[in-house]
């Protein structure tokens, strides 16, 4: 038993003196110093031993153990990164890392969101699978109405019936929405609703048949064209720096009177002209107008004593704006290489 | 819709100071956005005058002649198929990199062997008509090397316009219209209507002629108006009409087509001409199921009731509204027509051309609802032009006009002090009157601020019913730009409160910091191919009726097809992956939204789902998802754990039978987790192993948002006593059975945390070992050794005793 300890000893300690490496150290510790390691597995034996055995060589194991330790404990501390620091090259670089992504459009949307949370406006949403009635009949546009040329529409089918009225569709639009909120909130209402929308139109690098959207309407006794003003002024500015300008133009969509369009001064040339602006030093961003009082009666609430205000903004087309993406299709894409970016 | 800039000065006086920039501006600021503007010029940009000086045989080809060609600058050798081609001709040759109508781009290149530098054009090559049997000659005015475009005197610049943007303008889809906006826009003055119209001939107009009318659907065809003219004789369009069409893209036809075409872009009214030998009388009716006629075009369409239908009596002769027949069509031959000016319902034209996916030029104008007024200026123009293409033409009998539902005159009384609140900003009043009245409106202002306002006829179909649309007008003129801006006055309210999207930020922040895994969003539609080699049941998705693709024909009802598809998709690029995504699914159940006010009809069951998938090399990637599922939802309901996996029978298709559990969480089934099998594995050609979550955030937030609020817990002033125990166990005894009881044994054992599994060589192959950390503590006093013991003991007698476990020693 003696001679096993003191075998064990100078083995460990010859080992100790080899130590070359972070791995070396590991390595000494499993195989000796570990739970289930040898210098365990002896004191574990001398259980076997007779009492007084037990005596004499439980206080040399323990002695022995000691001095292991407390020697591997010197020499590992010179492999562990505190006691190295005297000699490191301070220029090595860091280690990399694994880390996660947020998906580019959730990063914007919630840009969006903070924006209008701090403005007192909710966040609410919707079906993406919607009705006819409230993804256009609703909304203005009865069936028939020309305007439902301007979205391209998958409509859905239980896939049973072949007499099945085609009354589902995917929502071309985020304001469906506005109809649901006002149903169930009634007026005064400031919200803004985020989403996924869709269009039956092929795809390619500037077209995509899902997409990404926000809506923001604001109900009340005494909402006029001038408040959507200075409200998509702020928006701009926020999402595009202080300096921003806005410049509005007539623009029909049935589910507002008077409705326009809103073009932003380009942030990426400063209103300069360049590539992304078509050399105009504008950029059209958002679509809006007073609320049609068709779309408030069918919400429920009385045009003669409220108005309302709403707007949409492409959050897709905002997300490319902002970090330069030329191809729509990357942001359904999964594509690892783009997504890792941010 | 193309517009002409030399069209518009027919009818607006514009000065120099207003060349064509500012025009599209004014456009584009107060009415509709113009999208670009064009030099005619550069449609025929490297397109020249060449004079063909040599014609040989090509060697290798029967049917074509090599053709050497003066352009000025040089001699070019061009391959030319053409049989008309011989030497002495002046030609339009477009030379290497021209690109001609239809986007058909010139090449230098060797055409069976042979150099051929450029192309002598045809008619129709150019948009300029249909003549394809040869080679355009020119007239003795041509010049060698000149641009085509000088050739022919081309100095127009194009405006364009989106249609799409006029669905509520139908006046404005013709150069008048365009050009009375104008008018207000850059204080020019128009020229009135009856000037153009220039009625010479006084034709008149009665319900019954010789000639016989009959309206049968008098809702679908609220004014029928027809005439009769002899003598005509059909010839090529003089040259000013040819260019007034090719200007905005029209090829022209033959006279009499032209002047219908030219009078429906100059006024917006589509006319219809039909050979008179072909009818004697009109019927307006319409159509009967699978009756079928063939259209100009060559096309048979098979009609149903919906469709309104013109007919001689006996056959139909045109679908009323998108086109004519085939047959009644003016030809070549024919030496008398019959002119229809007609107005058709919007809807009834709408919905026949959208089934027969048959959009015309005229059905385009009648599904936006066209003034019923304009039918008979429209035919007087006509007529007028026709007497001066067509000298000889003659008039039989009378016009006849059956107008049956006569336009009403719309008012809208409004207040002004009510229009500058809506604006939120004063306006002069003058000035807002000056304008309604020069865009056609009839204002009378009443007692105090009230006004009266009569709408044109051609904005009252559709356009401005309410009040909010003179709102609109009257701003729209006076410039948005020129609104100052102010917030809105409200007051403090409490925003709507919304948990669910806070809980989702929650898990979204979690999953891709603290595991490291990165966000898709993919498609809602799957195929039947994609889940047929995932295994999954694909008969009750529900559909997409008119699907881009086989790819995108169903809705989803799991995010678990898409996360496959970015392993498959991204696995050259990374050893391990790890993807998630919040988004969600379908199903063929009646779900909580209504479809409409009503709300008897629920919209489909729809549910925001969380899936996560890993994939690496060996089978781990199991039992890492586990540990990021318990670590997220422990975390996220801030519980010690009781997070709980349970074998499930009805497991999804695309998972290992064997590695799949169902995820509980406070008793509650939330969703499910498994190991991607072998089959999915082959099936999608994966090189590595998936492990995938899925998780119904319904459930989940439901859950924690039923959760008592937070508190901490108050530490116990005893000490906790900590004892290990391990047991070998046979295979079958699964972890939550002996957590259960090892938990539940006694009130003083306050946790239990598995610390190791091991199956090995140590051990039996059909037996494991667990060991746990047990955690003993009282609230009232520190524990002796002995009472642990004693607790103890009991325990692994219990556990021995119940499992045919063995305890294990150290």
């Amino acid at each position: 038993m003696k001679s096993k300890l003191q075998n064990l000893k100078d083995e460990i300690l010859e080992k100790i003196n080899e130590i070359k490496s972070e791995a070396d150290v590991k390595e000494i510790e499993l195989r000796y110093f570990s739970r289930k390691g040898e210098i365990s597995e002896i004191m574990h034996s001398l259980k076997d031993l007779s009492l007084e055995l037990r005596k004499e060589f439980g206080v040399l194991a323990n002695k022995t153990k000691k001095e292991l330790e407390e020697a591997f404990s010197k020499v590992k501390n010179n492999f562990s990164n505190d006691e190295n620091c005297e000699n490191l090259d301070i220029t090595l670089p860091g280690v990399a890392m694994k880390r996660g992504h947020l998906h580019p459009i959730t990063i914007i949307q919630r840009e969006v969101e903070d924006l209008f949370t701090g403005l007192g406006f909710s966040i609410i949403s919707g079906p993406e699978l919607e009705s006819d009635y409230f993804n256009f009949t609703a909304l203005n546009m009865p069936p028939l109405h020309p305007a439902r040329d301007m979205q391209d529409t998958f409509y859905v089918t239980n896939g049973k019936d072949d007499n099945e009225e085609l009354d589902m569709v995917m929502r071309t639009h985020t304001s469906p929405v506005q109809i649901r909120a006002m149903q169930k909130y009634g007026a005064p209402l400031k919200a803004i609703i985020p989403g996924r929308c869709f269009r039956n139109e092929a795809t390619d690098a500037r077209h995509e048949h899902t997409f990404y959207q926000f809506e923001g309407l604001m109900v009340g006794e005494n909402i006029n064209f001038s408040n959507l003003k200075n409200l998509l002024e702020i928006v701009g500015i926020k999402l595009f720096g202080p300096e921003t300008k806005l410049r509005m133009r007539p623009k029909f969509f049935p589910f507002v009177e008077p409705g326009n369009n809103g073009e932003y001064t380009c942030f990426l040339c400063n209103g300069k002209g360049c590539k992304v602006c078509k050399q105009t030093g504008w950029l059209e961003i958002v679509g809006a107008g007073l609320i049609h009082p068709n779309v408030l009666r069918a919400g429920g609430i009385d045009p003669e004593k409220y108005s309302g205000l709403a707007f949409g903004f492409g959050l897709t087309r905002l997300a490319m704006l902002k970090y330069g993406v030329n191809d729509t299709r990357l942001f359904n894409s999964g594509d690892l290489k783009f997504l890792q970016q941010f | 819709m193309y517009i002409s800039y030399n069209w518009l000065q027919d009818y607006i006086k514009l000065s120099p100071k207003h060349d064509y920039n500012e025009v599209a501006n004014k456009l584009t600021y107060h009415t509709v956005e113009v999208e670009a503007t064009k030099n005619q010029k550069d449609i025929f940009s490297k397109v020249v005058v060449g004079k063909v000086l040599e014609v040989s045989k090509h060697p290798n080809a029967d049917k074509l002649s090599l053709v050497s060609v003066d352009i000025k600058e040089r001699i070019l050798k061009i391959v030319c198929g053409a049989p008309n081609v011989a030497s002495g001709q002046m030609v339009p040759v477009a030379l290497d990199g021209a690109i001609l109508p239809g986007d058909f781009e010139i090449k230098t290149s060797k055409i069976r062997g042979e150099l051929s530098e450029g192309m002598i054009c045809a008619e129709d090559e150019l948009g300029l008509g249909f003549e394809h049997s040869g080679i355009m000659v020119l007239n003795e005015k041509a010049k060698v090397g000149e641009d085509f475009s000088d050739y022919l005197k081309m100095d127009d610049v194009i405006l364009e316009i989106d249609n799409k943007s006029l669905s509520n303008r139908p006046d404005l889809l013709n150069h008048y219209g365009i050009a009375r906006e104008l008018s207000v826009l850059l204080n020019a003055t128009l020229k009135p209507l009856d000037k153009i119209v220039n009625g010479k001939n006084e034709i008149k107009f009665n319900e019954k002629d010789k000639f016989k009318v009959e309206v049968l659907d008098k809702e679908a065809c609220p004014r029928y108006m027809a005439i009769k003219i002899d003598n005509i004789k059909i010839g090529p369009s003089p040259d000013w009409l040819k260019e007034r069409l090719v200007a905005i893209n029209q090829r022209p036809v033959n006279n009499i087509v032209d002047i219908a075409n030219y009078v429906m872009f100059e006024l917006g009214q589509p006319l219809h001409t039909f050979d008179a030998a072909y009818v004697d009388k009109i019927e307006v009716r319409k159509a009967l199921n699978n009756e079928k006629v063939e259209t100009i075009d060559k096309k048979e369409r098979q009609l149903c009731s919906d469709d309104l239908v013109i007919t001689n009596g006996e056959k139909i002769i045109a679908i009323a509204g998108v086109m004519g027949s085939a047959e009644s069509q003016i030809s070549d031959k024919s030496t008398a027509l019959v002119l229809e000016s007609a107005n058709f319902s919007a809807g009834v034209v709408r919905k026949t051309a959208q089934r027969l996916s048959l959009r015309s030029e005229a059905s385009l104008r009648y599904e936006k609802s066209l003034d019923p007024n304009l039918t008979e200026v429209a035919l007087r123009r006509f007529v007028a032009l026709l007497n001066e293409v067509c000298p000889d033409a003659k008039i039989i009998g009378t016009g006849v006009d059956i107008y049956s539902n006569k336009h009403v005159e719309k008012k809208i009384k409004l207040n002004y002090s009510w229009l500058t609140a809506k604006i939120g900003q004063e306006i002069p009043k003058k000035e807002a009157l000056k304008s309604l009245r020069e865009l056609g409106f009839i204002c009378e202002e009443g007692d105090d601020d009230e006004i009266e306002v009569v709408v044109p006829s051609w904005r009252a179909t559709k356009d401005i019913k309410e009040k909010e649309d003179v709102v609109e007008e009257v701003l729209r003129i006076y410039g948005y730009d020129n609104i100052k801006s102010s917030l809105p006055k409200e007051e403090l309210s409490l925003p709507i409160d919304n948990q669910e999207r806070l809980l989702e930020r929650k898990i979204k922040d979690m999953l891709y910091s603290q595991f490291l895994l990165t966000e898709v969003y993919n498609y809602s539609f799957v195929g039947e191919e994609q889940l047929k080699k995932l295994n999954i049941d694909y008969f009750n998705h529900l559909k997409i009726a008119n699907p881009l693709s086989e790819l995108n024909s169903m809705l989803r009802q799991s995010l678990v097809p898409g996360l496959f598809s970015n392993i498959k998709n991204n696995q050259s690029k990374s050893d391990d992956l790890s993807f998630f995504e919040v988004g969600n699914v379908f199903f063929n159940l009646p779900g909580e939204y209504v479809k409409n006010v009503s709300g008897e009809k629920k919209l489909p069951y729809q549910e925001k789902r969380l899936g996560v998938i890993l994939a690496g090399k060996n089978k781990e990637v199991f039992s890492q998802l586990k540990n990021i599922t318990s670590n997220l939802l422990t975390w996220l309901f801030n519980l010690d754990n009781d997070v709980v996996y349970l074998n499930f029978d009805n497991h999804p298709g695309w998972a290992d039978e064997k590695l799949v559990a169902q995820v509980s969480v406070a008793g509650k089934s939330i969703g499910w987790l498994g190991l991607g099998s072998s089959d999915v594995k082959k099936n999608l050609n994966l090189k590595m192993e998936t492990a995938v979550l899925e998780i119904n955030c319904n459930s989940l937030f439901s859950l924690l948002l039923e959760q008592a609020p937070f508190k901490i817990k108050e530490a116990v002033k005893y000490p906790p006593v900590t004892r290990d125990l391990s047991f070998v166990l046979p295979d079958k005894i699964l972890y939550n059975d002996i957590k259960d009881v090892l938990i539940s044994f006694h009130p003083l054992i306050k946790s239990v945390e598995l610390f190791d599994t091991y199956k090995g060589n140590k051990l039996p192959s059909d037996k494991k070992s667990l060991a746990f950390h047990l955690v003993y503590q009282s609230e009232e006093k520190t524990l002796t050794s002995n009472e642990v013991d004693k607790i103890q003991k009991e325990l692994v007698e219990k556990i021995v005793e119940k499992f045919g476990a063995q305890l294990r020693d150290f």
